[in-house]
């Protein structure tokens, strides 16, 4: 054994995968809440 | 009540997603290996800005309560939601990553070292103080209440930035500029960058909604629910 990780890729590919999911997957839910507060805000300024 | 576009926070987050591009691509393609973790090692390009900006995330939001509670003021109060939210994913985020470096490295996926642990707790605390909102329907209560959990739980914070120091343990000491080869700082410090612009971008949006629903939940009532209460007998509350 020498002490020197070989390989491990899978591992470099797996943990930029979850990085990429989770800030593209928060940014999409930022923008879906967005769309529905506006939504929400247009309709209350109907009903007054 | 109308709700304008916030062309701030998709200014940067769009700067923020071409740092990250821009770093990650350095940190896989470019950057050489390490000398003893090899190419695992690269996942420090992603984990170690997600740590930063985690922290800064929760003390912006450490700071954002006592202001609130010293000077009051509805917009500190959204802005504290926002950055307890956005401090919660990074947190989460972060000890996914960690996960993914500890296997090939420590051979286990975790362990129950000082670092790994305050962690944890630092997440579980903040993801509490999101849920204590979110069972609170008094907007002044909330928002006390969370302030005051806030400034307990980030008591947490600089223990865990500390810990390494503190206690024999088995996570490395900080990464910085100054303590990584040369060759390793320019995809640690855009993809910092990148989470930092992000990370903005998501408080600004995210501190509007709070400010929509905070709008929304601070309202006279509506021309319709006025016209039936004044139908009501005066004085009558039955």
């Amino acid at each position: 054994m020498s002490g020197v990780v070989v390989g491990g890729w899978e591992y470099v590919w797996a943990a930029y995968a979850i990085t990429a999911a989770v800030l593209i997957g928060y940014t999409v839910s930022l923008a879906v809440r967005w769309r529905s507060a506006r939504e929400r805000a247009l309709r209350q300024t109907e009903e007054r | 009540m109308t709700i304008a576009t916030n062309s701030r926070g998709a200014a940067l987050m769009a700067l923020g997603a071409a740092f990250l591009m821009a770093g990650s691509y350095l940190g896989l393609f470019r950057a050489p290996a390490e000398q003893y973790m090899g190419d695992v090692q690269r996942i420090m390009y992603v984990h170690v800005p997600t740590a930063w900006n985690a922290l800064l995330a929760l003390t912006f939001a450490f700071g954002c309560a006592v202001t609130f509670l010293v000077r009051g003021g509805w917009s500190w109060d959204a802005r504290h939601e926002a950055a307890v939210e956005v401090g919660v994913v990074l947190g989460a985020l972060l000890c996914a990553q960690g996960a993914v470096w500890a296997k090939p490295t420590w051979g286990v996926w975790w362990d129950w070292d000082p670092r790994l642990t305050t962690t944890a707790v630092m997440v579980f605390a903040f993801a509490g103080i999101l849920a204590l909102r979110r069972f609170v329907e008094d907007p002044a209560r909330r928002a006390v209440w969370s302030a005051v959990a806030t400034i307990v739980a980030f008591v947490d914070v600089p223990i865990v930035y500390f810990s390494v120091r503190w206690w024999n343990s088995l996570h490395q000491l900080q990464s910085t500029p100054e303590t990584v080869s040369a060759a390793f700082h320019w995809p640690l410090r855009i993809n910092a960058f990148g989470i930092l612009f992000l990370m903005s971008g998501w408080i600004s949006v995210r501190s509007q909604l709070s400010r929509l629903r905070l709008s929304g939940e601070l309202a006279p009532p509506l021309p319709a629910a006025a016209a039936k209460l004044a139908e009501q007998p005066a004085g009558g509350t039955s």
